[in-house]
């Protein structure tokens, strides 16, 4: 595979191909008709989803840990999600405790004890990047520069594709 | 003199009288343990002199025990008294604590305080006590316990002659006496001889003496027997003795290192001993070098030069190279000071891409996906995203993977001809529009292997055709799939 103007190891040469090749796929397994149920698009809509957080996460190759993170939820259901985090739990800092919804994208955690007024934040921005729980500001601020830089190209490419979409 | 006997003997009485609660608790113990390990132990061998002792004695001390009103002055006056005494032992530091705590099973520093304090309380509330006192110090030498020989008798001796010159009656001064007479046949205490004189000389300046000396003493006492505990529990030898060194040698230091010393303090035992040596000698004589695998850290001017402080100095510069780098990622963040609102701005940040993504995706389930414009558009999208565009690969379309890509182009290109007048282009669309027929079959047949195939195709076509007019072909081509792109 040879992309002339792209970088060929580029993320988002990466993620697009990964990507496309997803959506090719589940747009092949069911192919949209007009006559979609609202729960047929919903089902549809979370198979993307996923699918663009896997690509997403696949093209970083788990050097990261959030890409490890988001490849492990999306992998394991979530009952064995819930029994994992049990464990997680408590290896965690004995500062926080969290517990694993069966919604993919939320996290709760609970700090108990923080100093200072960035405590809040710094449990929001827990939540929000994955597999966040465990760390130290230090690390968390590395992880999370990497994710905003990985979000920006899945948006910019998700964008494009849906720009096209929509011309027909 | 009976005046003074009376109005110590009053005030001590009162000050026994008005314990605070936890005094007589503590005498109670006391007393237990008076009766446990004091009295039992060593008074065994002669044990009819010291019952009416003892039994004097638990008196005496149940006697305050038994008044719960709290004192404010007069109580002040007592712990002085007390103080005074504790400090007398002190003299001895360690031996003095070590040889009661030898004999008897366990006996606590506060345990031999509340000793004093409990054994001076009933000592000067008795105006018969000098005798007591006396068959007392008789008892321990006689006995021999080992427990009362050392320090300790010498305090339990001062205190007797204190009280005895306290109280400083014709009792005491026949007490002495006769307790002269009786010790200068065992005992060879200089201090027990000179107690008569000191009351006969004068109770008054005893008095006086003794009130002003405990007020310094006091504070000595307490200061050294608060420096005790903590010595003992400072016992780890080096990085104790580091961070001690550190903190005497910082002439500059800031006000947080006392902080820092304080709350830390765990974590630098725990954190020293592993690596306190090393860290040791940097912040004694800050070598440039420290050894192997630590990270150079240089104390800067002025600031404290302490092993917490360096390692949380590069934690921190760590932590604000990383914001500045968040800053800007996140648009818009260039104004923003402070750790807090910066903080904010990427939690914003983080969730609106999320939602994003997800409105994307609910975009894509619904629309009706064509393959081929998705990766017609998609390549060109990266073709016009990339800087410099390469021109090789010029004519593939004669190549038959080349057709059925090439109906979407000439589809997109179709206002782009209208659009741009340029010879390439039309020549471009009309060699696209000559494959137009024979591309939709083969064009849906190849749907499921399309994949990767047709973006190596796809983008080289799509190269050749708008390589020439990169900059003009940019808005063609947005003009084509009305494609936004996104730089």
């Amino acid at each position: 595979m040879d992309l002339h103007n792209l970088n060929p190891s580029s993320l988002k040469s990466r993620f697009t191909t990964r990507f496309l090749r997803a959506l090719t796929e589940i747009n092949a397994r069911k192919p949209i008709a007009s006559s979609s149920s609202p729960r047929e698009i919903f089902q549809r809509y979370r198979r993307i989803k996923d699918a663009a957080d896997t690509s997403m996460a696949y093209s970083v190759r788990s050097r990261r840990t959030w890409s490890k993170a988001t490849l492990w939820r999306l992998r394991t259901p979530s009952h064995r999600r819930r029994l994992a985090s049990f464990g997680r739990r408590s290896s965690l800092n004995k500062t926080r405790t969290t517990t694993t919804a069966s919604h993919r994208g939320a996290v709760v955690v609970q700090i108990t004890s923080r100093g200072g007024g960035l405590g809040v934040q710094l449990e929001e921005l827990r939540e929000l990047v994955p597999g966040g729980e465990a760390m130290d500001l230090c690390n968390l601020l590395d992880e999370t520069a990497h994710y905003i830089k990985c979000l920006t190209t899945q948006v910019q490419v998700m964008r494009t594709i849906a720009n096209l979409y929509s011309l027909e | 003199m009976e005046k003074d006997e009376a109005f110590m003997a009053e005030v001590l009485n009162r000050t026994a009288s008005r314990q605070l609660t936890w005094n007589t608790e503590v005498l109670n113990c006391a007393t237990e343990k008076l009766g446990n390990h004091f009295l039992n132990p060593n008074w065994d061998n002669s044990m009819d002199q010291s019952d009416p002792f003892e039994s004097a004695l638990s008196s005496m001390v149940s006697s305050p025990a038994a008044s719960k009103v709290p004192v404010s002055g007069e109580n002040v006056m007592m712990r002085e008294l007390i103080g005074k005494l504790g400090n007398i032992c002190n003299s001895g530091d360690a031996s003095c604590y070590s040889t009661p705590l030898n004999s008897p099973p366990r006996f606590d520093l506060s345990m031999v305080n509340l000793l004093n304090h409990s054994t001076l309380v009933p000592f000067s509330a008795d105006p018969g006590f000098a005798e007591r006192a006396t068959r007392f110090s008789c008892f321990s030498t006689g006995g021999d316990s080992g427990c009362f020989n050392g320090p300790l008798m010498d305090s339990f001796k001062l205190s007797c002659n204190q009280s005895i010159n306290v109280n400083g009656s014709q009792n005491n001064k026949n007490s002495a006496m006769a307790g002269n007479s009786d010790s200068d046949k065992k005992n060879s205490g200089v201090s027990r001889s000179s107690s008569p004189e000191n009351a006969e000389s004068g109770v008054s300046k005893e008095e006086s003496s003794v009130s002003q000396q405990i007020p310094s003493q006091n504070d000595a006492g307490t200061r050294k027997r608060k420096s005790i505990p903590r010595g003992k529990a400072k016992e780890i030898p080096s990085p104790a003795a580091a961070d001690a060194k550190v903190a005497s040698e910082n002439d500059e230091s800031n006000s947080k290192r006392s902080k820092r010393e304080g709350a830390p303090s765990g974590n630098g035992n725990a954190k020293a001993s592993n690596d306190g040596n090393q860290k040791q000698s940097k912040e004694n004589s800050k070598p440039p070098e420290p050894p192997k695998d630590y990270i150079h850290v240089r104390a800067r001017r002025g600031e404290a030069t302490d092993s917490h402080s360096l390692a949380e100095r590069v934690r921190r510069e760590k932590i604000s190279e990383r914001m500045k780098f968040l800053q800007d990622l996140v648009p818009g963040c260039n104004k923003v000071t402070g750790k807090a609102v910066m903080l904010d701005e990427i939690i914003n940040y983080v969730q609106s891409l999320q939602r994003q993504v997800e409105f994307l995706s609910m975009k894509l389930a619904t629309v009706n996906p064509r393959m081929d414009v998705n990766m017609e558009a998609l390549l060109s999208k990266d073709m016009f995203q990339s800087r410099g565009v390469l021109q090789h690969g010029i004519y593939p379309m004669d190549s038959s993977p080349a057709f059925p890509c090439g109906y979407h182009p000439q589809q997109g290109l179709l206002p782009l001809n209208n659009g741009i007048p340029n010879t390439t282009e039309t020549q471009f669309s009309m060699k696209t529009q000559g494959f137009k027929l024979p591309s939709i079959d083969g064009f849906i047949d190849a749907h499921p292997q399309v994949g990767s195939m047709w973006e190596d195709d796809i983008q080289s076509i799509v190269q050749m055709g708008f390589g020439q007019n990169q900059p003009q072909s940019y808005q063609g081509s947005i003009s084509t799939g009305q494609v936004k792109i996104e730089l």
